[in-house]
């Protein structure tokens, strides 16, 4: 009979041997965690890693965490050594330095056994997926940072050629001025949507090839390329080209005022076309894009844009799976154009069709193909600490404008210590 | 049957105490150890560093802004819903037309979460169509379209005054309870003798409610405390670490900046801090339960 002691014993002992069971993944099972979550991202994340049960029998035990707390979520998991073996990451200096860390396995046998470099779009494969002279990552999708804007307030403006030197911008920017438009859109309530300004007119003022000197520190922020891009910036908010109070908005708030008509553009990525289309935008009628105006002649082209990739924690326990979901998740066009459409953004694979995206993500497409560089954006191109310092400094600057001196010669100083770090 | 008692209490109480253990006792011990290193959060390896995390403190000016603002919080949160708590309760205990009605609305508040005062507040501050800035402009015909929430002279104020909107109520209900344990004939012979509104209030019922202070300003302590998540979704301690406090500052070390040692060592003098702040009140209580029984 089962005395009550049993009992008592039995209700402590059995919720104990439930939690105490091992973490491991099973035989034939591949453990993922990542940010792509919410009602789209994850229902056809979910379809398609069943997809890739069927194909090869391989189950995939998914643990998805929301994007802001998926950087602690993944630290936590970290610091326990109980990472997943598969997750997802941010191509670029956060890569790096997961990389630097130890806590990442090399994937190039695979790349190479797959012939990825005939897969992958070069432009994004080299930036993305090489640290230290091997591969790492593969990108699963990518994004594109262009100056999207309101068709009909464009329109009414009069406005038909898209500007594409500083002065043809300056000159559309005081168009829709005095037609009563605030040209240009920003939200930087939570800093980072401010950061595309600050990278093209440092690309293409400066150019590529001092910028990845500034990200890497053997530049300074108190250059005088850096001095010159921010007074350009200072001189569009000066002629009231930017919306007031753009610390108090975020990037949708700004969004919304640009699907309203209140302002004409913002420079955004392209999940600003996932965003619209939910609300009911249409694609290339409602809204479109242009490329950032070339402001230097001569000065490289380069596109900005963050790259989402799958990497290996270094001590999975099943690296062979592994490695097929990840060749898997770049190779299979159908999975890939499957994710474009549901995230609203690029595929990075070449054999993907464009009938697989609306007018208005080819024309992104083009951007990037025609481009002489791809490179991540700020908080991605320059390491954690010093992301911190600008992203700081450029809500700083968005607040007082008139203090760029002062704000500079400060974030010089921040940006030097935090290298250091 | 002693003897059974003893081993059951060690059953019932092994439980609690492991979970205890794990939950507390271990990442507390973690972040002590973890102060004294470089570990940066992701690695497997890391050095001992000593004090210097606990040295670089004292040049980090985010550290000195986060710390200042972490008094003013604490301070503010604590002192206005607690005062205006009381005055709330003192006149719907006046027995004012509608009372009962007005203790519903002051506290309905409380019922909601942070997120949801994070988010109506936002709304009221928003610069150009909030009920904040329409309102002024409506009452005084001004242009107003002030961005209280994106100034740093103003993000942590305009928090404060969303979090003591929501606080008050708990602190009225509780100093009304008290003050339904005080004898109206106390008050009345207060009054036979000529003593005014004002000095009935100072010298009998303030006093008289030391008990319900005790309670209300333990609960302020321990809410403000957790603070963390109004401002974190009103202003997520921006703009440019204007409105950081202690918790937040803590947070973006350790997880933006991936400098986990560091942010450790900030989390090692938050703890210090909240213990003092309890052993201090701690004592005081005593003192009262004296007094009080």
């Amino acid at each position: 009979m089962l005395s009550r002691r049993n009992l008592l014993m039995t209700a402590i002992a059995v919720p104990a041997l439930m939690t105490a069971g091992p973490t491991l993944a099973a035989d034939g099972e591949v453990t993922i965690s990542h940010y792509f979550t919410g009602e789209l991202g994850l229902g056809g994340l979910k379809e398609i890693f069943a997809e890739f049960q069927d194909e090869t029998g391989i189950a995939v035990k998914d643990s998805p965490i929301g994007h802001e707390d998926f950087k602690t979520g993944i630290l936590v998991r970290a610091a326990g050594n109980n990472l997943p073996d598969v997750f997802s990451y941010w191509a670029g200096a956060r890569t790096q330095f997961v990389i630097d860390s130890d806590s990442l396995r090399p994937i190039d046998d695979m790349w190479n056994a797959n012939g990825l470099n005939d897969v992958v779009a070069k432009s994004v494969a080299d930036g993305a997926t090489l640290y230290d002279g091997k591969r790492y990552l593969v990108p699963f999708g990518y994004h594109y940072a262009g100056m999207f804007y309101n068709t009909a307030v464009l329109e009414e403006a009069g406005i038909t050629e898209m500007p594409e030197s500083w002065g043809d911008f300056l000159a559309m920017c005081e168009t829709l001025k005095s037609n009563g438009v605030t040209p240009i859109a920003l939200g930087s309530k939570n800093r980072w949507p401010a950061q595309f300004w600050f990278d093209y007119l440092i690309l293409r003022t400066a150019g590529p090839d001092y910028r990845a000197k500034l990200m890497d520190g053997s530049a300074s922020y108190d250059d005088d390329e850096v001095k010159k891009a921010m007074a350009m910036w200072k001189e569009l908010i000066d002629k009231g080209y930017f919306v007031d109070n753009a610390n108090a908005d975020t990037w949708t708030d700004a969004s919304d005022k640009v699907a309203r008509g209140d302002a004409a553009m913002t420079l955004m990525g392209t999940w600003i076309t996932g965003y619209w289309n939910g609300i009911g935008l249409e694609p290339g009628g409602d809204y479109d894009f242009f490329e950032f105006p070339q402001v230097e002649a001569g000065v490289p082209n380069a596109v900005v844009g963050p790259v989402d990739g799958l990497v290996i924690s270094a001590n999975a326990a099943n690296p062979e799976d592994a490695e097929k979901l990840l060749n898997f998740m770049i190779s299979d066009t159908d999975v890939q154009a499957k994710w474009a459409g549901i995230q609203g953004a690029l595929s990075a694979n070449v054999n993907v069709d464009d009938s697989a995206y609306t007018p208005v993500m080819q024309h992104a497409l083009k951007a990037v193909a025609g481009a002489d560089a791809f490179v991540f954006n700020y908080d991605l191109s320059t390491p954690p600490p010093v992301a911190e310092v600008g992203l700081s400094m450029f809500a700083r600057f968005m607040d007082d404008p008139s203090k760029v001196d002062d704000i500079l010669a400060q974030a010089s100083e921040d940006a030097e210590k935090a290298f250091a770090e | 049957m002693e003897r059974e008692t003893g081993v059951w209490r060690l059953v019932f109480l092994a439980l609690p105490l492991g979970v205890f253990t794990l939950l507390v006792i271990w990442p507390l011990a973690s972040s002590f150890y973890y102060s004294f290193t470089n570990w940066n959060g992701f690695s497997a390896e890391y050095d001992y560093v000593g004090f210097e995390n606990f040295a670089k403190l004292w040049t980090d000016k985010l550290f000195f802004n986060a710390a200042v603002n972490t008094v003013i919080w604490m301070v503010a949160a604590i002192l206005l819903p607690t005062l205006l708590g009381l005055v709330l309760a003192l006149l719907i205990d006046s027995r004012i037309p509608g009372g009962s009605v007005f203790k519903s609305i002051f506290y309905f508040p409380i019922c909601l979460s942070a997120v949801v005062v994070g988010q109506i507040w936002i709304w009221i501050y928003q610069p150009d169509w909030g009920l904040l800035n329409t309102a002024v402009n409506a009452a005084v015909g001004s242009d107003l379209s002030f961005a209280w929430l994106a100034k740093p002279g103003t993000a942590l104020g305009s928090v404060i005054v969303a979090w003591s909107w929501q606080q008050t109520g708990l602190s009225m209900v509780i100093y009304l309870a008290g003050l339904t344990s005080i004898s109206e004939d106390l008050l009345e012979v207060c009054e036979i003798e000529g003593a005014s509104i004002w000095q009935r209030i100072r010298i009998v019922v303030i006093p008289l409610l030391t008990p319900a202070t005790v309670v209300v300003v333990a609960l302020s302590v321990i809410n403000s405390l957790k603070g963390f998540e109004i401002l974190y979704i009103m202003t997520g301690g921006g703009p440019f670490n204007s409105s950081d406090t202690l918790a937040m500052h803590m947070y973006n070390e350790s997880f933006k900046k991936y400098l986990m040692g560091y942010g450790s060592a900030i989390s090692v003098v938050l703890f210090l801090v909240a213990l003092t702040i309890i052993g201090i009140y701690f004592r005081e209580l005593k003192k009262v339960d004296e007094i009080y029984g």
